[in-house]
């Protein structure tokens, strides 16, 4: 069965456009050629399958038609689009067709090579010529081996190195990998990162605090590992400013102290190195130059500047926002370190060096307080304030930095949904999903009291909705159940969610039931507006209604506390009294008063037990 | 080699080629890319193809000739190659190695970078070119300009000419580069930058620029109601530089910002599409 290799050559494309194509050439493949390729070739210039064990040729296919009822209608169309004469249709279980012949590999193949080149989806594409195709960058030639035959329509030569080889003969399919190799290119996108690692591994201790190896993988075709050293005189910009001008526009790997990695795509190790000391201290220079003329202006002259800088469009300045925060910074419970982290925590977007690296926000903002003279506490907020940046990123580590990082993230969603912009399935431009997991995690991991109403009803539904995810085992109907209980902030909704799913079944069985069947019961007709100790005349239902005038307080009281085990076991001895009570007493008693004075104890019941939520959510 | 000889040497490689050398167009611009040669020829289906050097002005950037990284008046070399031929990445190579950047012995990189002209209603896709690691030409194929799609694709090839002579003459600061022999960069402009800065930050008179904001957006409409839409074309330019003045002097509010140039981009649209309909068959 023979082997086919199929390259699409191109213009250095965007690491991101190499990752797309990566992960559908696989199935274009299996698509288009009925197999999956044995390898996936990705690089900047060249996006090609090995694909092994083809069909040498197709089978004979049978074209079903019109039924043979209609041949008068629709036979004559049908031949037409088949480019055959109505004559030469065959008839097969009662319609009409034709039988497509089998056709050799070659003669398939070079329609279903141009599929796979045209079913592959980029975010973003271009034009570059009359041609109108569209990719990331121009496509400037193919390539495609069957075995060591060639496919009409395509070369069978392929480009080595851009700078130090040119367009080589490929021999045959397999031999893909191989001349490339000896073209100064290695094609395997793994192998490329395994160079990348060993060679960084062999400097020392290499970071990437910024996430740049992703894309330098692709980003060279020929890996070269190199180290650069720059002055010592740069280290005492702080350490993240140095580290952000090597990782944000540079692509390098911080090695500690003033030692660097770099990956060069070829070239003569000392001049790139030399070549890429003298850039990195060029732009340290200017580093410099901009750190000081913000220190010299000052963080307070900064802030002063945040009314001539838009926040979001609709939703005012920085200057605005910076008014907000610092109201929710108070609502928050904020003291005076989280007041002063909220007046000054937005200060450095006014900085040239947030202008030059985003990357730094917060941080430069912190050092900037920092040389200002401002308590640590409200520095440390300020650096915090955009944490956790990851679903499991770490949180503020102060209370300062939770409750300015939790205001922040209340007035984007509140301003996000206010302005219409609301994630809708996939399509999360804002980032507003992390932002609502992150206030979660705020309020439970974070401990910090975020209260509810502190949240517009569509946000505080968006934002409770996150835990159902995000509290392991517990089941999403024990969150629902928790989010209706009139608990009064956020933390308080996973806790007692938490609390009813710890409950073991036998406890929370009859008071799941009771509940419903009282809620039930008690609907049925106009019950009494207040229960009349008088009336009660059976046991099961005196015992009741006492345990509920004990129970109740006890609930309400251990909610206030935060105590939510407490609540929900409270709630759990109601149970075996209930069970006594729906098997003994009579609810819809003959005479009227008693009936309704019964019905008052189940509404009570009801509304006892509803403390903890609505448990009907909880199926059962 | 020294700052005017790889100026001509670069010129005469793309003249070779087939390019019209052109001088400076005579008003401000922020970018090479608004010259007209660039800006106006880039539309419609006609070729083109032409080389120039454009002194660049962003008030803004100025640093008053203190930082040797910034400044608000600076040179790009333009090249404009349409519609972009197969081999035009291999044409620009050959440019370096004419001034004598070995592409075997250098790190030569294509680096992705889009390029997006809010106020020109434009867009491309493209690259800087790295060398060793420093950012010497931004590289676009133009999908857009003046809000249309353009049919036939331009190849805009801008070198950043200090960033360039930094790296061939090994300086690590544009003061230092040698322009011509006994003359350095700073010699003919390290003046001009602490003058214009103190121009563009402290002393352009901002009731002034606002009133001419104005007038040149009012005069832009009235010439292309005329058809005279090459000098109206002059008037969306003279209107971009007076924002400009305005922002360095901190004179625009973050909502007024948006708004200037949505204006800007609404004259440069107009003005293309008058451009086309004019343009002779």
């Amino acid at each position: 069965m023979p082997t086919l290799l199929f390259e699409i050559g191109c213009e250095e494309l965007p690491a991101r456009a190499v990752y797309e194509a990566e992960a559908q050439l696989p199935r274009l493949c299996e698509q288009h050629l009925g197999v999956r390729p044995e390898q996936v070739f990705v690089g900047p210039r060249r996006l090609a399958v090995l694909v092994g064990g083809l069909e040498g040729q197709t089978e004979d296919r049978w074209v079903k038609g019109p039924p043979l009822a209609l041949r008068e209608q629709a036979a004559a169309g049908f031949a037409k689009r088949h480019g055959v004469s109505a004559r030469d249709l065959e008839e097969r279980d009662g319609f009409l067709g034709l039988t497509v012949a089998a056709e050799s590999l070659n003669s398939v193949l070079p329609g279903r090579l141009d599929s796979i080149l045209r079913g592959l989806n980029f975010g973003k594409t271009m034009r570059w010529d009359e041609s109108g195709l569209r990719f990331p960058r121009p496509v400037r030639w193919t390539c495609a081996r069957l075995d060591r035959g060639s496919v009409e329509g395509h070369g069978t030569t392929t480009r080595g190195h851009r700078f130090t080889s040119g367009e080589v003969d490929l021999p045959s399919a397999e031999a893909y990998p191989e001349t490339l190799r000896g073209a100064d290119v290695e094609p395997d996108a793994a192998e490329r990162e395994r160079i990348i690692r060993e060679g960084l591994d062999a400097l020392g201790q290499w970071r990437d605090p910024l996430g740049k190896l992703r894309e330098v993988v692709h980003l060279v075709e020929r890996p070269l590992v190199l180290e650069g050293v720059f002055d010592e005189r740069f280290l005492q910009l702080p350490p993240r400013v140095v580290e952000t001008a090597m990782q944000s526009h540079q692509r390098y790997f911080p090695l500690g102290g003033n030692r660097f990695g770099l990956v060069a795509n070829g070239g003569d190790p000392d001049t790139v190195r030399a070549g890429n000391v003298n850039v990195l201290e060029g732009r340290l220079d200017d580093a410099t130059f901009t750190f000081e003329r913000d220190v010299q202006a000052g963080i307070e002259e900064l802030a002063g500047r945040l009314g001539s800088i838009v926040y979001f469009a609709g939703a005012g300045s920085f200057a605005d926002k910076t008014a907000r925060l610092e109201g929710l910074a108070d609502r928050l419970g904020g003291g005076d370190a989280s007041m002063e982290a909220a007046r000054l925590g937005k200060a450095d977007q006014s900085a040239e060096l947030v202008r030059e690296f985003p990357e730094l926000e917060g941080h430069i903002g912190a050092e900037y307080a920092r040389l200002a003279g401002f308590p640590e506490a409200v520095c440390s907020a300020i650096a915090e304030q955009y944490l956790p940046d990851s679903a499991g990123g770490p949180l503020p580590s102060t209370d300062p930095g939770r409750v300015l990082a939790a205001a922040d993230r209340i007035d984007a969603l509140t301003v996000s949904f206010s302005l219409g912009h609301k994630p809708s399935g996939s399509r999360d431009p804002f980032g507003l999903r992390r932002a609502a997991i992150g206030l979660c995690r705020l309020a439970t991991e974070g401990g910090l009291t975020i209260p509810r109403e502190l949240l517009p009803g569509e946000v505080a539904e968006f934002v409770e909705e996150r835990f159902e995810g995000l509290l392991g085992d517990v089941p999403v109907e024990f969150v629902r159940a928790a989010r209706t209980a009139s608990v009064p902030d956020l933390g308080s909704v996973a806790r007692l969610a938490r609390a009813l799913h710890a409950l073991p079944d036998e406890q929370l069985a009859p008071i799941h039931t009771a509940y419903i069947r009282a809620g039930r019961l008690g609907e049925k007709e106009k019950a009494a507006a207040k229960l009349d100790p008088e009336l009660l005349t059976d046991e099961a239902e005196r015992e009741v209604s006492q345990a509920l005038t004990q129970i109740e307080p006890e609930i309400t009281g251990a909610i206030e506390a935060g105590d939510f085990d407490v609540a929900v076991e409270a709630g759990a001895l109601l149970g075996p009294l209930l069970d006594r009570f729906f098997e003994e007493v009579l609810v819809m008693a003959e005479d009227p008063a008693v009936r309704r004075n019964r019905l008052r104890l189940l509404l009570d019941v009801r509304d006892t037990i509803g403390l903890l939520g609505d448990l009907s959510q909880i199926p059962r | 080699m020294n700052y005017q000889e790889m100026i001509s040497a670069l010129q005469r490689y793309w003249a070779d080629r087939g390019c019209v050398v052109m001088q400076p167009y005579h008003t401000e611009l922020g970018a090479g890319t608004f010259n007209p040669a660039t800006f106006l020829r880039c539309l419609g289906p006609e070729p083109w193809r032409t080389v120039y050097v454009e002194p660049v002005i962003r008030p803004r950037d100025g640093r008053y000739g203190e930082n040797p990284y910034r400044f608000q008046h600076y040179f790009q070399l333009q090249v404009i190659l349409k519609p972009a031929p197969e081999d035009i990445l291999d044409q620009y190579f050959g440019s370096l190695e004419e001034i004598g950047i070995d592409t075997k012995r250098h790190d030569v990189r294509l680096v992705e970078d889009d390029w997006e002209g809010p106020t020109l209603g434009a867009w491309g896709l493209g690259w800087e070119v790295w060398v060793d690691g420093m950012e010497v030409t931004q590289f676009t194929y133009f999908q857009q300009l003046g809000g249309l799609e353009l049919d036939v694709v331009s190849g805009e090839i801008t070198y950043g000419l200090e960033r360039l002579a930094m790296f061939l003459q090994g300086k690590r600061s544009a003061w230092e580069l040698e322009w011509a022999p006994g003359f350095t960069w700073a010699d003919v402009y390290r003046e001009n930058e602490r003058q214009w800065s103190a121009y563009n930050f402290e002393a352009a008179p901002v009731d002034v620029l606002t009133r001419r904001f104005a007038e040149h957006e009012e005069e832009c409409a009235a010439l292309i109601a005329r058809r005279l839409t090459l000098p109206a074309y002059d008037q969306v330019l003279k209107a971009s530089h007076a924002f400009n003045l305005l922002d360095a002097r901190g004179a625009i509010s973050a909502t007024e910002r948006a708004s200037y140039i949505g204006r800007v981009r609404d004259l440069a649209r107009r003005v293309a599409e008058g451009y086309l309909a004019d343009a002779p068959v």
